[in-house]
């Protein structure tokens, strides 16, 4: 893992490397002004943490990374920029041992009730100090996340830890309040009353739109609330295209559906569990190379549409759903794929209904 | 008829993705940890899409389609073009999804009361349709539509493609949107498996899309 660290791709953040490391040294620096301001009471059980810091290096190292890693997986919100940056710095300074083992020291120290020795008690008291520093209204919402902080230890000790980074940092020092645990205020942000409301609706329009991503196949990969719904409204216009095609093919079937009502077997209907959406990435139904599609080789386009009859349409339609089409030029050829079959169908139909009657 | 026709159609395959499953189902974990009405949300459109993907759901909706489509081909009569039956079946299957969302959507409601107007308008004869203001497009209008930052004109767009959530509010769209999407997904599945079904019951003649 600590390898991994050092690799060039987490140092290739660049746009702060500048302030982390001086941020870093005034932190510590700050920190060890306060240790000495201290009462010599807790001096010598901090001595005792920095030697266990000191023994026990490998370890705390690779825990860490280990949690300012998922820190930088789960968090995007507003914590993404500054603990990056923490990544970045830390796997600098992977060499150099002492300076995470500061950072840990400051964190242990901010909070000014955790004394005792183990690792994972401190962390969990730090969640209660930071608690307590919640300004208070009713929002649920942040109850709930807040909760689910508490719910999860690791989670929390990551939270904790990105937290009281946070708000070193910022130099503040801290207050705490004792007052209702509903709202996460983060520091050095408005704590009045619109704000916090307007922080509340965006929280909630975020998690509406975080279900949808889930929704949507193919949203993954996309950020952003505009790329989020640029796919979303693609996915809803082929869902109403593919109804409106298959409804075309229904007017063609409908003269069978007295007939073949007695018929219908359980054996035929099972095939409607394997015909939902279902990423079907293997079949090469598109002649064509995707990036050699630009829509006006139309010419070169037929040919690819004309092998494509041979094949079943409702494929060609699901092929949305494989994980190659993540662009939008990608689904405009999708687009144009359809059109083209839905021409090519009711022509084919129109000729039928021609010959039959 | 149509029960012996989903024997062995799995909910749990219906849904998405395992991941999907599986972040639903630390959602409702953290449900059940948090303050209630924090998740209530959550739980909405966890149940949305649930409800759109029981068995029970798509049996009803498949033998309700199964009905209108009968009685759609009856009024038709053969009609010579396929394309404007095509379009009465789609508006009736589209009904069908709306009756058996039970009016908890407003895009269900929407679609359902525009059939209404439709045929109060076509009784009452007297009122021209252009009772709509068109919109004339002035190069001022336009320069402020466009000035528009680029998420609230896709939601604009979003909000045109929901039946009748075009002046909605930002987070009941997304609701409706979520909902619509999961219904347009069963109606497509199920009309899917028809359609199959019929290719494969028929005489070979008239299947075109097979070889």
């Amino acid at each position: 893992m600590l390898e991994g660290l050092v690799s060039p791709e987490s140092l290739s953040l660049s746009y702060a490397d500048m302030s982390v490391p001086e941020r870093l040294k005034w932190l510590q620096q700050h920190q060890q002004q306060e240790v000495l301001s201290q009462s010599n009471n807790d001096s010598p059980e901090l001595l005792q943490i920095l030697q266990f810091y000191g023994s026990n290096n490998d370890e705390l190292l690779q825990s860490t990374f280990s949690h300012f890693q998922m820190l930088g997986a789960n968090y995007n919100m507003g914590f993404g920029p500054s603990h990056e940056a923490m990544d970045g710095c830390i796997s600098r300074t992977g060499s150099c041992q002492i300076d995470p083992a500061d950072t840990m020291g400051v964190m242990l120290k901010n909070s000014e009730e955790n004394r005792a020795i183990s690792f994972k008690t401190k962390r969990k008291s730090e969640v209660k100090t930071r608690e307590q520093e919640k300004t208070e209204k009713k929002i649920k919402v942040e109850a709930e996340t807040e909760s689910n902080m508490k719910g999860k230890s690791n989670m929390s000790n990551k939270e904790a830890s990105s937290d009281t980074l946070k708000e070193t940092s910022k130099g503040a020092s801290e207050i705490q309040k004792l007052d209702y645990i509903h709202v996460r205020a983060r520091r050095g942000q408005a704590t009045d009353r619109h704000s916090l409301a307007e922080r509340a609706r965006r929280e909630k329009i975020s998690k509406k739109m975080k279900y949808l991503q889930d929704l949507v196949p193919g949203c993954n990969q996309v950020t952003g609330k505009a790329g989020t719904l640029d796919e979303i409204i693609n996915y809803v216009q082929s869902l109403q295209r593919q109804v409106e095609f298959l409804s075309m093919k229904l007017a063609v079937l409908n003269p069978e559906l007295d007939l073949s009502v007695e018929d219908l077997s359980v054996k035929q209907f099972q095939a409607y569990s394997s015909n939902l959406p279902v990423i079907v990435a293997s079949k090469p139904l598109i002649m064509v190379d995707v990036p050699l599609f630009p829509l006006d080789q139309q010419g070169s386009l037929d040919l690819s549409v004309i092998n494509l009859n041979q094949t079943t349409t409702i494929e060609a339609v699901r092929f949305y759903h494989s994980e190659n089409f993540s662009d939008y030029s990608k689904f405009l050829l999708l687009v144009w794929e359809v059109t083209c079959l839905l021409y090519l169908f009711a022509s084919a139909i129109y000729k039928l209904g021609n010959s039959v009657t | 008829m149509v029960d012996s026709l989903f024997p062995t159609i799995d909910t749990t395959d219906d849904v998405a993705s395992p991941e999907s499953r599986r972040k639903r189902r630390r959602i409702s974990e953290t449900s059940k940890e948090a303050a209630e009405s924090s998740s209530e949300a959550q739980r909405i459109n966890e149940e949305s899409s649930k409800r759109w993907r029981t068995n029970r759901v798509q049996q009803i909706y498949a033998s309700k389609l199964i009905e209108a489509l009968r009685r759609v081909r009856q009024r038709s009569n053969d009609a010579g073009k396929i394309t404007s039956v095509a379009r009465e079946i789609r508006d009736t299957a589209d009904r069908v999804l709306a009756a058996s969302a039970r009016g908890t959507s407003r895009w269900s409601r929407s679609i359902l009361a525009a059939r209404v107007r439709a045929c109060l308008k076509k009784h009452k004869k007297a009122k021209s349709k252009g009772t709509r203001k068109p919109r004339k497009d002035t190069a001022a209008e336009r320069r402020r539509v466009e000035k528009l930052p680029a998420v609230e004109r896709k939601l604009k767009i979003l909000g045109r493609l929901v039946p009748g959530c075009r002046k909605v509010d930002v987070p009941n769209l997304l609701d409706e949107a979520s909902d619509y999407i999961a219904a347009l997904e069963m109606q497509v599945r199920a009309m899917e498996s028809l359609a199959e079904l019929l290719a494969a019951a028929a005489p070979p003649s008239t299947t075109l899309t097979r070889p």
